[in-house]
């Protein structure tokens, strides 16, 4: 029975594409949209529950595509744990994203083609997130990549925006590379590219796939190495930064590790790589967010940082935590998007805090709705964040583990307080910063409802979800009270001093900045020098001994042009003549005449 | 001597008065040396074929041989002459410099 709702499911999504060549290039099209994903999404929410009450899991192998000698490639879906509660959680997303585009993009020329795209973006993550075999999660892999490469460059005209959507194409590569690398490995030794295979045979030595696999969570979920693609990818419009950047996308990445579990379970080098790199960028990222000057950016780094934070779960070998901790990332990061969107418009597309201020008053809703996610962000007892955040601190204090990493990821902790209270006070609090003319509004039923529908999520959804997911691995239940309360005792620190330094400095002079904050705003300098040095440096090298050595040098100068220089030059030190040639012509016949004249004459 | 070649000695006398002799154009002294190396060519077959001397019958084709490079020579001199000044005039070669 569920097989059967889920391909109803499927079918609705489908016909979107296909309606785009019919009558429905009209101002319809995006309403249309809209309630597809709805129905979408309460159809979904049938198996879900089906799922939740009777633990029932589903495989859907519909139609053989061809065999490779040995390998058997087929249209496989997948319907687990993870699967089934992350489609309808991504389907409620995408319906509240798609109400905020409505009002976001409502001026734009090229609204349908908008929706058309957002709409491909989400049927490439659901084949992602249902991929029973390696090839279907690399064909939504490589979907995802590309609908986030025209996503981002919508306003193509912009040279910023171009470069940005580059960039992510090529921070994706690389992650691919690795993708590919471990699909080769399990290709050669394992036969199959089905999850169920590769989980059942027993390898000696995972190390190889492992590491492909991790190296394209770098690539996809921006970790440190692979991530200034995710800050520069707020160049493109707030609905797609809500959608990709902050629920979707980038999770694809964690998602992959986490549908690996198993075989990540036995290898434990592998998962102090994973728990080292997840620290470094949680810890980096919130660094950088502290001195950012753009909304979305901050935000853009809050992903990270709670991205890395999911890293961290997989490397202390909770993975269902961290997919937790996705589910309910979701709610508040693309409420967080959509209110920085609305406060955007609001002010005549500003995207600079510091010349924002007092929102308080003539914004009350997205006021609410902003703390609101900024206190779920950072993990405020019994909202949604809690559930899955003070979960993964917890358990991370109580697991044999680096003890470096674990304090790393605490201090990340405490400046997500800290650059959420620098956001909350620069935007709402104290005196307007803003130009005066503008028209604050915020009276769209579109924009009113889709937030407040993950105002709601926010709120409740990590309290629903886990009290109804059936029961995985048992969280710690005893621990000493203060490491319980580590978690909590860190945000308030962070909330605490973050507020103090803002007021003291609120009325000060402005000073130069010093070494630590230019680090902390130009990125750690990691994309100043990455994206130049290695470049140049192997252009000019590729130069210097392709063309300049072996050509240059030895088929043009050292035979030909060397003998001329050298005749010129040995013919202009011997020779001591002057011109007059027919003067000398002159003199050697008179002598000739002379000689033959005057021998001559003795007979 | 007999005298086909004296005429054949004036007219290398006449040549060379030619190469030696010249007013303005550097061609004018490279068709003299050509007509040199004609009457020396025609002094030294007739020479030859008259009084049989026939293991040297291949000394005026080498000759010639040389002369072909000779000229060779003097043209491209020639012609780097005329690429810098445009003619060949020799009053052009008055500069002690490459």
């Amino acid at each position: 029975f569920t097989p059967l709702m889920l391909t109803a499911m499927f079918i609705l999504l489908l016909p979107i594409i296909m309606s785009n060549t019919q009558l429905y290039k009209n101002s319809l099209y995006p309403h249309y949209v809209k309630t597809t994903i709805s129905y979408a999404f309460i159809i979904s929410m049938i198996p879900t529950m089906m799922f939740i009450s009777s633990g029932q899991e589903a495989v859907i192998s519909n139609w053989h595509w061809l065999s490779i000698q040995t390998l058997k490639l087929s249209l496989s879906f997948k319907m687990d744990y993870f699967s089934t509660i992350f489609i309808p959680v991504a389907l409620f997303v995408t319906w509240s994203i798609m109400e905020f585009s409505m009002w976001y993009m409502h001026s734009d020329p090229y609204i349908n083609r908008f929706f058309k795209y957002l709409l491909m973006f989400l049927i490439t993550m659901m084949i992602l997130v249902t991929a029973n075999n390696l090839f279907q999660l690399f064909i939504g892999w490589e979907g995802v990549g590309i609908m986030s490469f025209l996503l981002i460059g919508w306003w193509y005209g912009r040279a910023d925006a171009n470069t940005a959507a580059l960039q992510a194409i090529l921070y994706n590569r690389i992650g691919d590379v690795g993708f590919i690398m471990a699909m080769a490995w399990f290709l050669t030794n394992s036969n199959a590219w089905d999850f169920q295979q590769i989980f059942i045979t027993q390898h000696e030595n995972l190390n190889i796939p492992l590491l492909g696999l991790l190296l394209a969570a770098t690539g996809k979920s921006a970790q440190f190495g692979l991530h200034p693609w995710l800050p520069s990818a707020m160049e493109g419009p707030t609905p797609v930064s809500a959608l990709l950047h902050s629920s979707t996308m980038v999770v694809a990445g964690v998602f992959l590790l986490i549908r690996f579990y198993p075989l990540m379970e036995q290898n434990k080098t592998m998962q102090t790589l994973t728990l080292c790199l997840g620290a470094i960028t949680t810890l980096f990222t919130a660094i950088c967010a502290l001195t950012q000057n753009d909304i979305k950016k901050v935000v853009a780094f809050s992903t990270s940082s709670q991205l890395g934070l999911m890293i961290v779960t997989i490397g202390i070998n909770q993975p269902y935590l961290a997919f937790l901790h996705i589910c309910t990332h979701a709610f508040f990061k693309a409420m967080l998007f959509m209110c920085s969107g609305s406060i955007i418009h609001s002010l005549n597309d500003e995207q600079d805090i510091r010349k924002m201020g007092g929102l308080y008053k003539p914004m009350p809703f997205t006021t609410t709705s902003l703390i609101i996610g900024s206190l779920a962000l950072t993990g405020m007892p019994f909202l949604t964040g809690f559930y899955s955040k003070d979960l993964i601190i917890e358990t991370a204090n109580t697991s044999y583990t680096n003890a470096w990493a674990l304090l790393i990821t605490l201090i990340a902790t405490s400046l997500t307080a800290a650059y959420s209270t620098r956001i909350m006070f620069f935007v709402l609090l104290g005196q307007p910063r803003f130009n005066t003319l503008n028209l604050i509004n915020e009276n769209n039923t579109h924009l009113i409802n889709s937030i407040k529908r993950l105002l709601i999520g926010s709120i409740f959804a990590g309290y629903l979800i886990s009290y109804n997911i059936p029961p995985t691995t048992i969280p710690q239940m005893t621990m000493p009270y203060y490491l319980k309360l580590t978690a909590l005792a860190v945000t308030i620190a962070g909330f605490i001093l973050a507020l103090e330094l803002n007021l003291a400095a609120k009325n000060l002079k402005f000073m130069y900045p010093s070494n630590l904050f230019k680090f902390s705003n130009l990125l750690g300098y990691f994309p100043i020098v990455m994206h130049r040095l290695p470049s140049k440096m192997s252009l000019t090298m590729s130069q210097k001994s392709a063309s300049m050595l072996l050509d240059m040098i030895w088929l043009e100068n050292v035979l030909p042009k060397s003998i001329s220089l050298f005749q010129m030059k040995m013919s202009t030190t011997v020779s001591n003549q002057k011109g007059l040639v027919k003067l000398y012509f002159l003199s050697f016949m008179i002598t000739l005449a002379l000689s033959l004249i005057l021998l001559n004459s003795h007979e | 001597m007999s005298m086909v070649y004296i005429n054949i000695f004036l007219a290398f006398i006449m040549s060379l008065m030619g190469l030696l002799m010249y007013r303005s154009h550097l061609m004018s002294s490279l068709l003299c040396l050509e007509g040199m190396m004609l009457s020396l060519f025609i002094m030294m077959t007739v020479a030859i074929l008259n009084n049989h001397l026939t293991l040297a019958s291949m000394a005026p084709i080498i000759l010639l041989v040389f002369a072909a490079c000779e000229a060779a020579l003097g043209l491209s001199l020639l012609v780097m002459v005329s690429n810098t000044y445009g003619t060949d005039y020799v009053q052009n070669l008055n500069l002690l410099q490459c």
